[in-house]
């Protein structure tokens, strides 16, 4: 199991008062800080409660988005071939994205490389170690042009045999409906091994500390950020690598390999779902087309090369 | 703005037209044909303009790309929490599972008093009784003292203390207090105390009910029980309102 690439670090002391939990959830670990503080008579409880409802988010996600389960909303879709199929509004949104973000990026980014990735040896689920075999008639090269919807009906149609891959984009989702669920603690973090949301400040009353690792020394970091009601997403090549040929798991899906060229991906916006997309589109692009596609959608970022050489957004001097 | 204001507007206008076209042989009646004719549009385009087709409209995949993704995706997110994928009420789930093992926990606290010290009975049984009774001056716990035999019947089913109970529940635009009142172990009544949300309590508890809008409190008596219908429009308050009612039974569950 890989390490976490980023963690609010190091956890400062907490008063007796915070709340903290971890769950090993969507092939990680999620964990919860919410920060105590005064608290009036039955507020714990109702902590208690919206901690339960944010760790429900992440099951929700997950039993809709994930590739490993052929039961899934997304894996019952890629049966179907040219029909509108009517999905749940988790699901068209978040496709939605998905494709408006394939879009922006020029296919950079493209939901659709959910078959590639499982031909390239991508097919385990981490957590259980499962193994998903789909049978697709998929001798055609496939892009995100071949999904259709419709927001009238909210319907998707899917214009050949493929495979959504929801996992840049279900993460952060996740973190982000669970940040709905905190909002009103203002002082909390979650950490969903390399997606994050910090909102307010820390225990000690500081924006929320937040090491990026480095991308080839395990254990050391390369850079730390103090960020503040923001969500931080680390794409790195050293995350997850394929068993047939040790390539990582980041796919070009224009050339249907794996990218060279980019170490990690840190992404600094103002939600998770979108940090974590833009970082795996940025991982694509390379370090001067990503810093130029962060620019473009007002997004900050740091993108270091395996040569170590680092590129950064202008903005990104505000979370020093 | 709503759209029976602007359909006001639009009576209003046709009506103004009608009489520019009749008195105002200077204006003419072109100009009040006009206006007319502006009303009529205004009062059509309020009629099948759907708020969901507007929001579907506005970040449909014709503007895609002209609208930012950061709006893209703020929006997509607000609209999965109001769907509520897995919102079956989980903290009237909990309070279930809660309800269930209390009885036994009830008759402990009843008979070991009685059969040690009768004196320890009463501190434990006001200070539970304290987050109410502080917030509300009126004190109403008639049947405080139990007698032994009451609570083993009451364990075949979920029984409140009676009393009045207040709890609040927040939301990111503000906080709801609501009052629960318990009579002969049952639900008697619960209201919205105080609503310090930026939006008004109506749209859950309607000052005068039985206008076809949802009614959260009622339903707290139907059920007798905090699970309410979330209203769409309105999900955080529904939860916050839930949420309190669920607290101030607990309390009264003590």
């Amino acid at each position: 199991m890989h390490s976490p690439m980023l963690s609010p670090q190091p956890y400062p002391k907490r008063s007796n008062n915070d709340l903290r939990r971890s769950l090993a959830l969507m092939g990680t670990v999620v964990t919860v800080h919410v920060v105590g503080g005064e608290q009036a008579p039955g507020e714990t409880a109702q902590r208690e409660r919206a901690v339960e409802r944010a760790f429900g988010w992440f099951g929700g996600v997950e039993e809709c988005c994930t590739r490993f389960e052929p039961e899934s909303e997304v894996m019952r879709l890629a049966s179907q071939v040219d029909v509108p199929v009517q999905v749940s509004t988790l699901l068209y949104e978040a496709v939605q994205f998905a494709l408006a973000v394939a879009e922006e990026s020029g296919g950079a980014f493209d939901p659709t490389v959910g078959y590639a990735m499982e031909t390239r040896a991508f097919n385990r689920e981490h957590r259980s170690g499962k193994k998903i075999e789909t049978a697709l008639d998929a001798s055609t090269s496939v892009s995100y042009r071949d999904v259709r919807l419709d927001p009238q009906n909210r319907t998707i149609t899917l214009l050949r045999p493929l495979i959504l891959d929801l996992g840049a984009v279900a993460k952060g989702l996740a973190v982000d409906l669970a940040t709905r669920e905190l909002q009103r603690f203002q002082n909390f973090a979650i950490d969903a091994g390399g997606d994050l949301y910090l909102g307010g400040s820390n225990p000690d009353g500081e924006p929320w500390s937040i090491g990026v690792r480095h991308p080839r020394r395990e254990n050391e970091l390369i850079d730390s950020l103090r960020v503040s009601n923001r969500a931080v997403c680390t794409s790195g090549d050293y995350e997850r690598r394929s068993s047939l040929d040790n390539s990582h798991h980041i796919l070009d899906p224009r050339r249907g390999s794996s990218v060279e060229g980019v170490a990690s991906v840190t992404v600094v916006a103002s939600n998770a779902m979108l940090a974590d997309a833009l970082a795996t589109a940025a991982f694509v692009l390379g370090p001067a087309e990503g810093i130029r596609l962060f620019d473009r959608l007002s997004v900050d970022g740091l993108i270091i090369t395996p040569q170590l050489e680092r590129y950064v957004t202008r903005g990104m001097s505000e979370y020093r | 703005m709503d759209k029976s204001t602007l359909l006001l507007l639009a009576v209003i206008l046709a009506v103004f037209g009608a009489s520019v076209a009749a008195g105002h042989p200077a204006w003419g009646t072109f100009t009040g044909i006009a206006i007319i004719l502006l009303a009529a549009g205004l009062a059509a385009g309020t009629l099948p303009l759907d708020s969901q087709a507007y929001f579907d409209e506005r970040i449909g995949p014709s503007q895609r790309i002209s609208n930012s993704l950061i709006t893209l995706s703020s929006a997509a997110i607000v609209a999965i929490y109001a769907a509520g994928y897995h919102r079956t009420s989980p903290a009237a789930h909990r309070f279930d599972s809660q309800a269930l093992q209390q009885p036994t926990a009830t008759i402990a606290a009843v008979v070991s008093p009685a059969t040690a010290n009768p004196p320890t009975n009463t501190p434990s049984a006001s200070s539970s009784a304290t987050p109410a009774t502080k917030k509300n001056p009126r004190p109403t716990a008639p049947a405080r003292k139990p007698a032994p035999a009451k609570p083993v019947e009451s364990a075949t089913q979920t029984r409140y203390k009676d009393g009045v109970y207040l709890a609040w529940g927040s939301c990111p635009h503000g906080d709801i207090e609501v009052s629960v009142v318990i009579q002969d172990g049952k639900i008697a009544s619960s209201l919205i105390s105080q609503c310090l949300t930026r939006y008004s309590c109506g749209w859950i508890a309607p000052k005068t009910p039985g206008g076809g809008l949802p009614d959260l409190p009622s339903q707290v008596i139907e059920r007798q029980s905090p699970k309410v219908d979330y209203v769409s429009g309105a999900t955080e308050s529904s939860y916050a309102f839930a949420d309190a009612v669920a607290a101030a039974l607990s309390k009264a569950l003590q």
